[in-house]
């Protein structure tokens, strides 16, 4: 995990090459095309996105050190000093010597951030267990259940969005529309109970007690996909309409291409774009929201030992699954915004900082990346 | 901040301008407030009386929960443990024979508490961030823009559930902790209001009376910044529905004997398989609350586009 913290500057350095794509693509051709200047303005701009996403997990976990630990009613002192179930004194003593609680707060945050560079994470005080052996336990089974969870968010928010903007029916467009704000205002713990009632209990189709293999992955994925599809699913729904008012639509139509093509090859490439980012954010959801359906399917997994964690009152592995998840969240987000200019031609990364602007395109129907007008074949 | 692209938050209308007369607003000039009120009245569909309806019950659950209910919530009855739902028990009995009906209804003001708890902390703390960060600038914003990055970099979920290990369980601990966790939202919201507003004339005009730093963030840039913020209130009043009945099925929350949706359907959750019904009742409750809540924000910012 912290090996994923410190390798922030070194994972974006494919994106130099969207920008030659770009130009090759868009904008190479016409004479005002405007030429991103790749080098130092976008290393410095890649440096400064890096550092700001190291600097909040940092934060995150400086705040959350401080929430869990430096305020009163410290874990470490409650469990030490609980009188109904007393520490033996040796015990207690290698106890405040790992935890330094005599040495004043500051000094004890920098010997656990010092250990966390050596990958010490420290241990549970539930269990006694080191946290990293807990993580390693948990973290395959809830990163495939993520990674399960995903691809079926992304399935539903694609059926659904396009059903709901390109439907023939009305009603079934009206329907599809109402998903996201019904999938919002449900608890992902009712749509595991539902589903596990619907399936385990009323049609038999999967078993309630298996959690192993991949008959025991479908549901929880499932309600993991609908609880993180709804966001993704409403802004695909606007992207699709908002693509599907552009007036290459009718080029596209007056060159004769079937609607399905017309959908599945432009306006789904056009109205996608916020929708992907928007998924890259999800990721960390995914791994919050297992805490929840882990514990409705009462499936192991990191989701699992969170639960227990927080129990327990178990401070040092709540504080690496924050950790962790706000490492993820902004690792996911800086590559989401790097690779940015890869799926949207359009935007590149000027050399003042953070601004993004649209690459003037003279020639073409604005709009459509994908639409070059007819070049001799129809 | 450096959020430039739609997050979850394009779910939530913005209507941070107030719409300009653009044509097809339905109302002549110098009608009466009772043509207005008809006016509006006309365009409700269906859905916007039911969810209406809904939140209106909801609230007489609240103020006389006696009126909807004859049964006491926490009376335990012999004999008709886990009865299906009838004539006598709308939805059926729990394991202790407890009308369920009667502790959906009672449950009601604890959810609705503990929501209205975490949306005022929510809203509290987010305004002072917002307006400090958005006046004073500087070094003020750029910290406040890191604790709000800080904020939403880590899930709300997981957020509240490191408050509830800080503070210890219980609903009110939960309801502060979903509260600290939607701080961000408003924090947002108040600071871009803010700055829209800081440079505009009537703000100027009150310094150049000798309005004071403190005085013209009070009176002249909070209440006009405070719109946009308000309307963020149902919405968010729905999210923390859902948040703290989940720390309260997680067992983070409310603590039993206490009729709490989510912890009704955590107790209903162990006899799934024989007495489906005690979840239909709970579930339905949250579905249809956060539905109705999130059409009416949705309703109200319709209306203020059309009849401003």
């Amino acid at each position: 995990m912290t090996a994923g913290v410190r390798e922030h500057p070194a994972a974006p350095g494919s994106t130099v090459s969207p920008e030659d794509e770009a130009d090759a693509s868009g904008t190479a051709a016409s004479p005002r095309a405007w030429r991103p200047r790749v080098g130092h303005g976008m290393r410095r701009y890649v440096a400064g996105r890096a550092g700001h996403a190291l600097l909040v997990v940092a934060l995150v976990y400086l705040l959350t050190y401080w929430v869990l630990f430096a305020l009163p009613g410290d874990p470490v002192r409650n469990r030490l000093e609980n009188p109904q179930n007393p520490v033996p004194p040796e015990q207690a003593q290698v106890i405040i010597e790992y935890y330094n609680l005599d040495l004043s707060a500051v000094e004890q945050f920098l010997i656990t951030l010092g250990r966390l560079f050596q990958g010490d994470l420290g241990y549970s005080l539930g269990t006694g267990r080191a946290v990293g052996d807990l993580f390693a336990q948990g973290i395959g089974s809830t990163l495939l259940l993520a990674l399960v969870a995903f691809g079926i968010a992304v399935l539903i928010a694609t059926l659904v969005a396009v059903f709901a903007v390109f439907s023939r029916s009305a009603a079934v467009r009206a329907a599809l529309n109402v998903y996201p704000s019904l999938a919002l205002s449900t608890p992902s713990f009712l749509v595991g109970l539902f589903l596990l009632q619907l399936f385990s209990y009323q049609l038999g189709w999967v078993s309630a007690l298996d959690t192993d293999g991949p008959a025991g992955l479908i549901l929880p994925a499932l309600t993991l996909g609908i609880a993180v599809s709804p966001s993704v699913t409403q802004v695909l729904i606007q992207g699709l309409g908002e693509a599907n008012d552009q007036p290459f639509v009718k080029v596209l139509k007056a060159k004769g291409l079937s609607r399905s093509r017309i959908i599945g090859r432009h306006l789904l490439r056009n109205g996608s774009i916020p929708a992907l980012t928007l998924l890259a954010l999800t990721i960390a959801d995914l791994i919050a929201g297992s805490v929840i359906v882990e514990s409705v399917f009462n499936r192991a997994g990191l989701g699992l030992v969170t639960e227990q964690a927080v129990r327990s009152q178990d401070s040092p592995v709540v504080l690496a699954v924050v950790l962790f998840v706000a490492a993820l969240y902004s690792v996911v987000n800086l590559i989401a915004d790097l690779i940015y200019p890869l799926i949207d031609p359009r935007i590149v990364i000027t050399e003042s900082r953070v601004a993004r602007r649209p690459a003037r395109r003279p020639a073409g129907p604005p709009g459509d990346p994908n639409v070059s007008l007819p070049k001799g074949t129809s | 901040m450096t959020t430039s692209l739609p997050t979850a938050g394009v779910l939530a209308p913005r209507d941070g301008r107030s719409p300009e007369s653009d044509g097809d607003s339905r109302l002549a000039p110098g009608q009466t407030g009772r043509q207005r009120v008809r006016a509006v009245l006309r365009t409700l569909r269906p859905a916007d009386w039911l969810s209406g309806l809904f939140v209106l019950g909801l609230l007489i659950a609240v103020a006389a929960p006696t009126l909807l209910t004859s049964y006491d919530p926490l009376e335990a009855g012999a004999g008709q443990i886990l009865e299906a739902p009838g004539a006598a028990h709308l939805l059926g009995t729990d394991y202790l024979g407890r009308d369920l009906a009667s502790r959906l209804v009672f449950g009601t003001t604890t959810t609705f508490s503990a929501s209205a708890v975490a949306v005022t902390v929510g809203l509290a703390g987010g305004i002072v961030l917002g307006l400090l960060a958005g006046y004073l600038g500087g070094w003020v914003d750029a910290l406040v823009s890191r604790i709000v990055d800080v904020l939403l970099s880590v899930p709300g979920l997981l957020l509240s559930m490191v408050v509830i290990v800080a503070l210890g369980f219980g609903a009110i601990n939960a309801a502060i902790a979903v509260g600290i966790s939607s701080i961000a939202n408003f924090a947002r919201i108040t600071r871009s209001e803010v700055l829209r507003i800081r440079n505009s004339a009537f703000v100027e005009a009150a310094q150049h009376q000798g309005s004071g730093r403190a005085r013209t963030l009070v009176h002249h840039i909070l209440p006009n910044s405070l719109g946009p913020v308000l309307t963020l209130i149902p919405l968010q009043f729905g999210g923390a529905i859902i948040w703290i009945s989940a720390l309260s099925f997680l067992g983070f929350g409310a603590v039993p004997p206490q009729p709490e949706w989510g912890l009704l359907v955590s107790e209903g959750r162990q006899y799934l398989m024989s007495a489906p019904w005690l979840l239909i009742g709970p579930g339905l409750a949250i579905v249809l609350t956060v539905l109705s809540l999130s059409h009416l924000q949705r309703l109200a910012a319709r209306l203020r586009k059309e009849f401003s």
